[in-house]
């Protein structure tokens, strides 16, 4: 057992492994309890222990393990979160200093007089190397305490490789200020959540549950409650996602993809007698297959290309390092790319960095352009000297079964690897696949609001807090990975998918469905913040996302139980009387969703609009990028009060649903009023009303990946490779930058107030739309829908997505089915069935002939025996005369024949 | 002097007795009796040829008596059978002894 506090890693491993505890333990006992119900009427033993485990006292006992173990997973993963935090604001402390006393050392260099000079330079290098070797310090404190491996699956070992050296799997952990946000968001939202579902889900805990939904012949459908089931999912559910944030490598990420995307399976078919809701669960899975088809693929380019899983080992391999042994390097940070320089030697190759062109826009690092991409040593060796732009590389030949180390030991010997440039491009597009199936993206964004057909607590929890924001969370995870190609193509999936989904939302009257269009239009918030550069505001955007969009689920949930299971809003009306705590907690969410100033979602929405306006800025070509956002942030407001107002406000508007609404207990209205507080303060900051200032967005920033800066922060250095200086990747500050035009993300902090504006501007549209049009009623909607048949026919028929994957894909599957059926019954069935009938005959004949000829053959021989033995058998009389009769007999005869034979010799 | 041959003949008769003897009795003493006479005409015959071929000396007579020993000894078998028989079947007929039939 580690200590926790010299290494409080594993406080967020021990938060792991609780819900994976209670779900083992919640098995055992299920499993038990069966069997003692299958057998209680032979043993009277069974009978006792079945009577005990299903007693009133004990049926709700599930529910309190998984609470008892998501609740000390979230005190656990709070008291690593501090740890983690008071090491980072050291840190970040002693940096600040140092570069404080860099910088002034660096003006009196300036102003000093010339004999001076050299003892100045000589203590800015005292500065540099001081600020080395406290990150060197702290790496060695990350690489010590907040990772581990636990073991090694496998080793693969190239053959006539020396020992050693060869690609292996390990499985360990990693925490970084990501892990740490996304565990205190998906710990402290699970417990609510569970302990909502204790209320929500009270009457699955009854010996028999009627289903309204199901009818059979008589009524509707009897069954046993599943309230034990529930919490067991919900477990494994929660081990899957922490398994998911903790993980190191990918093909642990990718494990617990599948067991989330299980867990959703499984709960959005909880109830699975509706036919609806087993073919949700279908529907999500199948979908979700075509995305995890996409990441196997770009696993197995990474595998192949890189020779391992491992988050670090990945990214130092495809990104520049900062410095080698004497020099910042200049496309420190950058996919640096290569041309192979003709004709080549034999065993290994030369590829060339070609030097870049002084552009706007375009970087003058070099590199950038090139059909092969270098790979970089994964820590650098002491005597390392990097190439720079110009330059020709030695490439090893076969550089797929090497791993980190025998590359690090080429880069000794100035050899690097190198992979193709359409491979790495290909291996991002297929991650990110990977991640539109699981995030609901465009277009495989059609099984989300199927997902409904699950429990509340579950949509809330799964479907719009945490698993679907999986995709986006890998996506910030690997963005090292991505070039820039395939950061586009991220940033166009997210820019449809918020447009789309918005736009749907709109129509829908289902109440649920509305939430989930909302949670798959601000995932495309988040991807396309994520394609813009905005790697911090994509990911703040899914911390706040999660709270608000967990309070609205929730919420709904406490509407439809205290409407008796009704969904539809058209239905409600005025309900704000009768559930005023679910009523003014859900205003708190919609004012956040809808970018409130001051509510949480106000500052994550800005900082995505801010990061689209700052690239569409620089690349005007792409103004879509920065418009639909735009639109969307007004439609988003719309929709969201349209819901509110609809279930809230006014009269109500079936008498029959309002009697009998009454406000929810208190397992259900007090996560509503925390998370009501949590999507209002979650992202303050000082000061307050500043849109920037936002504690989460500040620690993100200085979290970033340093490609995020390569990427898009730094534009125009000089062009001779190690002139100019740079920091060391923290906050924003490479000098070299301020040399030429703004980048994308000095941009966006030029424009975020313009861009907040703008936003906001928007969002007081829809809010007066949805106020004329569901409050005041000013605005008849229903004259709107008959001025714009054909926008609302696309609307409410979800863009005619479902239609035409159902006769692109769907229809011509079940055609091309039903013709191997029919091929199968026909043909192949037929020629069995020939095969079979010849068979048969073949087998009469050979019978026939076996019985016939071998048998009779046989037969023969033993009756031929037999009839012999019934012919002689009469000699044996058993009477002692005869055989004297014949003994004398025989004797005689032999004597004359004797005499007979003596005389005739003799004669 | 009587001859050899006389002895021989005596033997022969002694034997045709005994064997006549076997064939026609149904009483198993009888037919123990039969094969007394078939052992004695074989006896006079070994005696006779000792005492008449010179290159014999005493193996004739030694013979007889083996011969002798070996029937006192299968008469005591025979009675003991013919004992047992006539526990199980009361009577001694040979002829009722057809168990052993094929």
């Amino acid at each position: 057992m580690p200590n926790l506090l010299e290494q409080p890693g594993y406080f967020f491993v021990v938060a792991t492994l609780l819900p994976l505890a209670s779900f083992a333990l919640l098995l055992l006992s299920g499993g038990i309890k069966q069997l003692a119900r299958r057998y209680r009427d032979q043993s009277p033993w069974c009978e006792s222990l079945f009577a005990i485990m299903d007693g009133p006292s004990l049926r709700r006992l599930p529910a309190l393990v998984a609470l008892l173990a998501i609740a000390a997973a979230f005190a656990c993963s709070l008291a690593g979160g501090i740890l983690y935090f008071q090491e980072q604001s050291a840190l970040q402390g002693d940096l600040a200093f140092l570069q404080q006393e860099l910088a002034n050392k660096e003006r009196e260099l300036l102003k000093a007089p010339e004999e001076s000079k050299e003892a100045i330079e000589e203590e800015i290098e005292g500065k540099r190397s001081a600020i080395a070797y406290r990150l060197a310090t702290h790496q060695r404190r990350v690489d010590q305490c907040w990772q581990g491996q636990f073991f090694t699956l496998f080793k693969l070992r190239p053959s006539g490789a020396t020992p050693g050296r060869g690609t292996q799997l390990e499985v360990g952990f990693r925490v970084d200020m990501l892990t740490v946000l996304m565990f205190l968001m998906v710990t402290f939202i699970a417990t609510l959540i569970h302990l909502y579902s204790m209320a929500y889900l009270a009457e699955e805990s009854a010996d028999s549950v009627e289903d309204h939904e199901v009818h059979t012949a008589a009524s509707h459908l009897h069954r046993r409650g599943r309230f034990g089931r529930f919490f067991l999912y919900l477990s494994l559910f929660c081990f899957s996602m922490l398994h998911l944030l903790l993980a190191d490598n990918l093909l642990q990420v990718f494990v617990s993809w599948e067991l989330v995307g299980i867990c959703s399976f499984l709960l959005i078919g909880f109830y699975y007698e509706r036919q609806s809701a087993s073919n949700a669960a279908n529907k999500a899975f199948i979908v979700n297959r075509v995305g995890d088809a996409g990441f196997l693929i770009g696993l197995l380019i990474v595998w192949s290309y890189l020779g391992t899983f491992h988050f670090e080992s990945i990214f130092a391999q495809l990104r520049a390092p900062v410095r080698d042994a004497h020099h910042d390097i200049s496309f420190a940070g950058r996919i640096v790319r290569a041309d192979p320089v003709l004709p080549g030697e034999e065993g290994s190759r030369r590829l060339r960095i070609p030097r870049g062109k002084k552009e706007a826009g375009q970087s003058g690092v070099g590199g950038s352009e090139g059909s092969e991409v270098i790979l970089w040593p994964a820590r650098p060796p002491g005597e390392y000297h990097a190439p720079h732009a110009g330059q020709a590389v030695k490439v090893v030949a076969n550089p797929a079964l090497d791993q980190r180390r025998f590359r690090d030991e080429l880069a000794e010997k100035g050899e690097h690897g190198a992979m193709p440039y359409w491979m790495l491009v290909a291996a991002g597009l297929g991650l990110f696949l990977g991640c539109v199936g699981k995030s609901a993206q465009f277009p495989l964004q059609v099984w989300l609001p199927d997902a409904m057909e699950g429990p509340t607590p579950v949509s809330a929890l799964i479907h719009a807090a945490t698993m679907v924001a999986a995709g986006v969370y890998l996506v910030g995870r690997c963005y090292p990975l991505f070039t820039p190609e395939v950061l586009l193509v991220i940033a166009y999936t997210g820019a449809i998918t918020l447009f789309v989904a918005a736009t749907i939302a709109v129509v829908q009257d289902d109440i649920k469905k509305v939430l989930a269009y909302s949670t798959v239009s601000q995932l495309g918030f988040m991807m396309l913040a994520l394609g813009v550069g905005g790697w911090a505001a994509g990911l703040f955007h899914l911390l706040t996302h999660a709270f608000f969009k967990a309070l609205l689920f929730l919420g709904a949930g406490s509407v439809i139980l205290a409407c008796h299971h009704e969904q539809n809003l058209q239905k409600m009306g005025g309900l704000l009387s009768r559930l005023p705590i679910t009523g003014w907690a859900m205003l708190a969410g919609v004012l956040a969703i809808a970018g409130t100033p001051l509510f949480s979602g106000w500052y994550s929405k800005d900082a995505i609009l801010a990061h689209a306006l700052g690239f569409v800025y620089v690349r005007p070509g792409h103004l879509l990028l920065f418009l639909l956002p735009l639109v969307t942030a007004g439609l988003t407001t719309f929709y969201m009060f349209r819901l509110w107002f609809l279930a809230f406000s006014g009269t109500p508007r079936d008498p029959h649903v309002f009697e009998k609404a009454r406000e929810s207990p208190w397992p259900m209205t007090l996560p509503l009023v925390l998370l009501a507080a949590c999507s209002v303060g979650i992202a303050w900051g000082w000061p307050v009303w500043d849109a920037r200032a936002s504690w989460i967005d500040v620690t993100l920033q200085s979290n970033q990946p340093n490609s995020v800066l390569a990427e898009f922060g730094i534009v125009s250095h000089s062009d001779e490779g190690h002139s100019h200086e740079h920091g060391h990747g923290h906050g924003e500050a490479w000098p070299g930058a301020k040399k030429g035009p703004l980048s994308e993300r000095q941009w966006a902090h030029e424009l975020h107030d313009y861009a907040g504006l703008l936003a906001l501007g928007m969002a007081v549209l829809g809010l007066v739309f949805a106020w004329v049009t569901y409050y005041s009623r000013t605005l008849d909607p229903a004259q709107a829908r008959q001025q714009f048949p054909a926008i609302h026919a696309l609307l409410v028929n979800r863009w005619y997505f479902d239609h035409l994957y159902d006769a692109l894909l769907v229809r011509p599957a079940i055609v091309v089915a039903r013709g191997c059926a029919a091929f199968d019954l026909r043909y192949l069935d037929g020629l069995a069935h020939a095969l079979a009938r010849g068979a048969v005959a073949i087998a009469r004949l050979d019978n026939r002939f076996d019985q016939g000829l071998v048998d009779g053959l046989v037969n023969l021989v033993a009756g031929t025996a037999y009839a012999a033995g019934g012919l002689v058998r009469h000699v044996q009389t058993g009477a002692l005369r005869t055989y004297l009769v014949f003994l004398v007999l025989a004797t005689v005869a032999l004597f004359i024949v004797l005499s007979y034979v003596a005389l005739a010799a003799g004669g | 002097m009587i001859d050899l041959n006389a002895y021989l003949f005596l033997g022969a008769i002694l034997f045709t007795c005994g064997v006549c003897c076997l064939m026609t009795k149904r009483n198993a003493i009888g037919v123990l009796m039969g094969v007394e006479l078939i052992l004695n005409g074989a006896t006079i015959n070994f005696v006779a040829f000792a005492h008449f071929n010179p290159t014999f000396e005493i193996e004739g007579q030694i013979f007889a008596l083996f011969v002798i020993a070996l029937a006192a000894a299968e008469a005591a078998v025979a009675l003991a059978i013919a004992l047992n028989f006539y526990n199980n079947h009361d009577s001694i007929d040979v002829d009722r002894a057809e168990e052993l039939k094929g």
